[in-house]
């Protein structure tokens, strides 16, 4: 039985291992880190940025993104890409529209809708990627345009409002929490993303969908010759991811309290994006969602701090860009010396 | 390597801070008032001569403004967020021109109840907070268009709309107001297609030659803003097709293609004046002096006859 | 005998937290080949890795004709001609074979932008001449079989005017004929000269070629000794610090039980041709053939990972429908890949994700969360029975060695009760000493009354395991053998192309005992 003592494999691994997951930790902690720095750096540098109001408008304009790149996070761990978050974002808020205010039912009917329309949606992509075979890339694409399609023509073209359904506004912008406490009106579109995020992690983390989302992702041909049956799997998962879309449908029609037939491409550019902040590895198998969290309220505090600091609009842009970049580096320093 | 690492992005972090926070300081310097401009777009040109004429205007009144706008026009959520960034920096007053009015409700009452008074400008904002609302009527210049059209071909004939948009305010007034016109005053004009190109260039190219392909007989085309009616043009031109162009707004393109001929004329906005008039609007009502309920900045036909004439030539921008 | 055109000395090398090299040392004359010995994470790689500018030395000292030299990299390698041919072969497949061999170094028409084809393609050919190779340089890459790819690598290694040639493995991948082949291009290139470092497992290849061996042991050196005349015990005991019990092929059983498996005329295009056989509860059938004999083929097909044109396949005397894996898995087969890390395990999960992985939802419950607990205990279990060398169950996989991946994956069956397992070249790329174990594992999964199937390309692996032993050939099944059979026998039914005469097969297939 001496026989593999010797092996580096054996001696190193400990070792190796540990420090694995204590870069893991790293990782999160640095892009925590980042964040802190933000947010301190700001300010600093403005003293309007650390205000109640301007704290919350960050978080506000978080949700959405933040509840797109769940979503993402969940589909992209499986080694695929889901182009269509932005889009079915929108597809889910029309159908909301369409099924309270044109057709007047109750909420909570509207609800179930848009996030039913949702799940649909993420089986005909599963089913598209797991049983035609076609790449997610190609699938989501595809999807991302017939979505975007089919809003257009089921809103007619135009906004829908939803003046006649009261208390729908309340679903992003209501405070639960205010009522609670009235020093924190912590709008419920923020609590709506928490929430998600904790379901997310929770399945990820917990559940044999989640084990299955990380094995798809490590090695789809040795969970598939482990008898598992992989299709489905990937179907549930991009079902998972879709449904979730159906929340920031809610929560960004909800928000302008309409939907906007237009809205929603690029926005899946936005989720990648903050999913990539956050560690999540592009290729798959990897992925937290904290890490999206964190990713998310870095594009965000961003975005607003250089407002707040009147940086110009054209250089915005270019230091966003700079960090993502910056971000998915420190990422490869990481994976490098593992 | 840990440490080089943290080292790394510390010292990115601090360049960052440095780099925007020397900007900052550089503009927050002095005490003069603050006006936070959102409108509905930024890289065209359009926007970018209405941010000359706020500009023009911010230097004359001696107040400090920013000019920001989302990428596209439908993009409503992120112009919700500037505006809630633009009120976080507590301004003097804000100009506003909404993509969606009801989406920006709650914003502009916290502004409201904060005394801080909204502009609304480039079209309305339907609510009463705003002040005032600086803007073109483009329902009435669209169906100036609409005449001048009728005239060129000769009052009948099959005609076509290209245009940016079908959801925001601009898209449907422009087509709207022009549709209108035609079926009202003249009834031997046929509108064979409506399509629409988000007021980019090449699709609408595209969609121009796919309408031509389609109507041999088509006599002439309305684009409805920059982006649409150079895609008429470059259409046109590229189906060697003789036909009577209309455009909305000006840019160098459009403005050669008028000058060139291949445009038979165009309307154009005042978009200087509506930036001018935003700002000098924003001081006054900060000053506490009443401002009109709406100022029309005024919109005007211009061809290769009257292009270069000074009050013409001053609205048009490159 | 020449002097030592390579001496390397006293080299130390740590990675953090292992001592992977520590006083080794290498000697290696022009015009030899010098087997270089060891299990895996002896410190061979590593060793050769620093000779050839990928890691540097600690300590030590590199000699070439008795000069001391630095190799700060690959490229400063290549420049004193020392060339390494690692066992994954590093081609761009889309490109040419001249190509391929010059690149980076195309030569230029005078002053241009352009590459001189012609030039490139005759330099190459020449090449080829001096290894007796007929290849065409302009063939793409990816088009060669696996030898003839390795042969362009050979040659790219000569195009440096290589003086020393490190071969990682490079029989891994081949047949006999391409063994034959690729011995000959080696045995040229000593008479001109270049010496050779040969890295092996294959006992039988290196009493071939190698004239000297060198064996190391926990990144130490141990000893060299000449091939000829050091008796292969001796090595393996060197290799692995103790001797080896001289473990016999256990004795056949003889049962008259029912088949646990049984095929019937499985056909899939020209990669399966009417293959039929039954396996015992308690036997290993051995699967013996050539490269491409549809061995593997058969395996995939019974597992459901292939579709098949035709055939039944019974599990207890009943036909079952097998179209996916899932299938098979659902009767109770386990197929244990050649290719662990592409298709058996999930690297970057841990070992407790990967036992479970087959047997996930048994440990869920109702509400879909996993019983963490449960599956810890279990992996733990295994791990413990199976002698799994990992610091924990929750240690991810690739950190693990070849043989305690190999358990890994033999684990994941077990715990899906499966009774008859399929292994497809079980110890390829696992060391001397965990390969016994494996064997050691296999008997006694038989012993508990498991039907198992082993593939292997190594006939002395074979023999020593199976029950009985069926040999393919071309999609064929020619012949099924008792254990015992002689290498000749194996080999005529392993090389009897297309005569598989159907009164002998039937008989030796379903037979089986003589």
């Amino acid at each position: 039985m001496s026989s593999t003592t010797g092996t580096p494999a054996g001696t190193a691994a400990p070792g190796a291992a540990a420090k694995a997951r204590f870069s893991g930790a790293q990782q999160r902690l640095l892009a925590f880190a980042s964040l802190i720095v933000l947010v301190v750096g700001f300010s600093l540098a403005s003293p309007n940025f650390l205000q109640t109001s301007n704290i919350l408008a960050i978080l506000q304009a978080t949700s959405v993104n933040g509840v797109l790149a769940v979503a993402a996070t969940l589909v992209i761990i499986t080694g695929g890409i889901d182009l269509s978050v932005g889009t079915l974002m929108t597809f889910c808020a029309v159908i909301a529209g369409v099924v309270l205010t044109n057709w007047g039912m109750p909420l909570p009917v509207g609800i179930l809708a848009a996030l039913a329309a949702g799940a649909a949606s993420g089986v005909c992509s599963g089913t598209i990627i797991a049983k035609l075979k076609v790449p997610p890339f190609i699938a989501t694409l595809g999807m991302m345009l017939i979505l975007k399609g089919l809003s257009l023509v089921i809103s007619g073209t135009r906004p829908i409002y939803f003046n006649a359904t009261p208390g729908y506004t309340d679903i992003a912008q209501g405070s639960l929490v205010g009522t609670l406490i009235p020093s924190v009106p912590l709008p419920n579109g923020v609590l709506i993303l928490f929430l998600v995020a904790l379901v997310a992690h929770i399945i990820l983390r917990k559940t044999i969908l989640g084990r299955f989302t990380f094995a798809l992702g490590s090695n789809e041909e040795a969970v598939r010759l482990s008898g598992v049956n992989v299709d489905r799997w990937k179907i549930a998962v991009y079902t998972l991811a879709g449904g979730i879309c159906g929340v920031a449908g809610l929560l960004i029609s909800s928000r302008l309290n309409s939907a906007q037939p237009a809205l929603g491409q690029g926005y899946e550019l936005d989720a990648i994006a903050a999913v990539v902040i956050g560690g999540t590895s592009l290729s798959g198998g990897r992925g937290t969602i904290v890490g999206t969290l964190i990713g998310a309220l870095i594009i965000s505090v961003l975005t607003n701090g250089l407002r707040i600091l009147s940086v110009a609009q054209e250089w915005q842009t270019v230091v966003t860009g700079s960090i993502i970049i910056l971000a998915v580096y420190t990422d490869m320093l990481r994976r490098r010396k593992v | 390597m840990i440490t080089r690492r943290n080292v790394l992005a510390a010292l990115a972090a601090g360049t960052l801070l440095a780099a925007t926070g020397g900007i900052a300081l550089a503009q927050e310097s002095g005490q003069k008032m603050y006006i936070p401009v959102i409108s509905k777009g930024f890289q065209h040109q359009f926007w970018q001569a209405v941010k000359s004429g706020a500009d023009k205007a911010a230097a004359e009144f001696g107040v400090e403004i920013t000019f920001e706008g989302p990428d596209t026009e439908s993009q409503v959520d992120r112009q919700i967020d500037m505006l809630a960034a633009a009120l976080a920096k507590q301004p003097t007053a804000i100009g506003f021109a909404a993509l969606d009015s009801q989406a920006a409700i709650p914003l502009l009452q916290q502004a409201k109840d904060a005394n801080i008074p909204v502009i609304a400008f480039d079209s309305g904002v339907d609510s009463d907070i705003p002040v005032t609302t600086a803007a073109t009527d483009n329902v009435a210049a669209a169906a100036l268009a609409a005449d001048k059209m009728a005239e060129l071909i000769g009052g009948k004939g099959q005609i076509a709309l290209v245009v940016h948009d079908q959801t925001s305010r601009t898209g449907v007034d422009r087509r709207d107001g022009f549709t209108n016109r035609i079926t009202e005053k003249y009834p031997e004009i046929e509108i064979v297609s409506t399509q629409y190109g988000g007021g980019d260039q090449l699709q609408s190219t595209e969609i121009t030659k796919s309408i031509l392909q389609a109507n041999p007989d088509l006599k002439g085309i309305f684009g409805a803003n920059e982006g649409s009616a150079i895609g008429v043009v470059n259409g046109a031109r590229e189906l060697g097709r003789q036909i009577v162009i209309i455009g909305y707004d000006s840019g160098a393109q459009q403005k050669q293609a008028i000058k060139d001929g291949v445009m038979a004329g165009a309307i154009t906005q005042n978009p200087v004046g509506i930036g001018y008039e935003t700002v000098k609007a924003a001081v006054q009502a900060a000053k506490g002096e009443s401002v009109p309920k709406t100022i029309d900045t005024g919109f005007f036909w211009y061809d290769k006859s009257n292009m270069d004439s000074p009050e013409i030539a001053a609205v048009l921008y490159d | 005998m020449s002097a030592p055109l390579l001496q390397m000395d006293g080299i130390d090398k740590s990675f953090p937290g292992v001592r992977a090299l520590h006083q080794a040392r290498f000697d290696l004359r022009a015009g030899e080949v010098h087997a270089l010995m060891g299990e895996n994470g002896a410190g061979k790689s590593t060793l050769m890795k620093i000779l050839s500018g990928i890691y540097q030395p600690d300590a030590g000292e590199i000699r070439l004709d008795n000069k001391p030299v630095q190799v700060p990299s690959p490229r400063a390698a290549q420049d004193l001609g020392i060339a390494i041919i690692h066992q994954e072969l590093n081609l761009m497949p889309d490109l040419s074979a001249a190509e391929n061999i010059f690149i980076g170094r195309e030569p230029r028409k005078r002053l241009s932008f352009f590459t001189d084809d012609a030039k490139l393609n005759a330099d190459a050919a020449a090449i080829f001449e001096t290894m007796h190779l007929k290849l065409d340089p302009r063939t793409p890459v990816g088009t060669l079989s696996i030898a003839k790819q390795q042969m362009v690598e050979i040659a790219k290694a000569l195009s440096f005017r290589s003086r020393v040639l490190v071969m990682d493995e490079p029989t891994a991948a081949l047949n006999d004929a391409e063994i034959a082949d690729l011995f000959a291009i080696i045995a040229r290139l000593k008479a001109e000269g270049v010496g050779i470092v040969y890295i092996s497992h294959k006992m039988d290849e290196l009493k071939r070629i190698a004239d000297r061996v060198t064996v190391m042991r926990d990144g130490e050196y141990v000893a060299t000794v000449p091939m000829a005349e050091t008796p292969v015990e001796r090595i393996i005991a060197m290799m692995v610090g103790r001797a080896l019990s001289d473990e016999r092929p256990p004795a056949p059983e003889e049962n008259g039980r029912e088949p646990l498996l049984e095929v019937r005329a499985l056909n899939r295009g020209a990669a399966i041709r009417d293959v039929s056989f039954a396996v015992r509860p308690g036997e290993i059938l051995g699967f013996a053939g050539l490269m491409g004999a549809g061995r593997t083929e058969v395996a995939r097909a019974i597992f459901g990972a292939d579709p098949l044109d035709s055939g039944a396949i019974l599990v207890r005397g009943k036909e079952i429908a097998i179209r996916r894996p899932q299938d098979a898995v659902r009767a109770g087969i386990g197929y244990l890949s050649e290719d662990r890390k592409h298709f058996g395990l999930a690297t970057g999960m841990d070992v407790r994700d990967n036992v479970a992985m087959a047997s996930l939802s048994r440990f869920t419950t109702p509400g879909g969360f996993l019983r963490e607990g449960a599956m810890s205990e279990t992996a733990k279990r295994y791990i413990a029975q199976l002698a799994i060398k990992t610091p924990s169950d929750r240690q991810e996989a690739r950190l693990l060695s070849g043989g305690n991946q190999q358990k890994v994956v033999i684990a994941k069956w077990l715990l899906r009760d499966c009774e008859v397992l399929i292994f497809d070249e079980p110890t390829r790329g696992i060391d001397v000493g965990a390969k016994a174990e494996i064997y050691k594992l296999l008997n006694a999964l038989a012993a508990e009354g498991r039907a198992i199937i082993v593939i292997s390309s190594e006939l002395p692996e074979v023999l020593r395991l199976s029950h009985r032993i069926a040999v393919m050939c071309e999609g064929r099944l020619t012949g099924v053998l008792p254990a015992g059979a002689s290498q000749d026998e194996i080999m005529r039914l392993a090389t009897q192309r297309g005569e598989t005469s159907g009164d002998t097969r039937p008989s030796a297939a379903m037979g089986g005992r003589r």
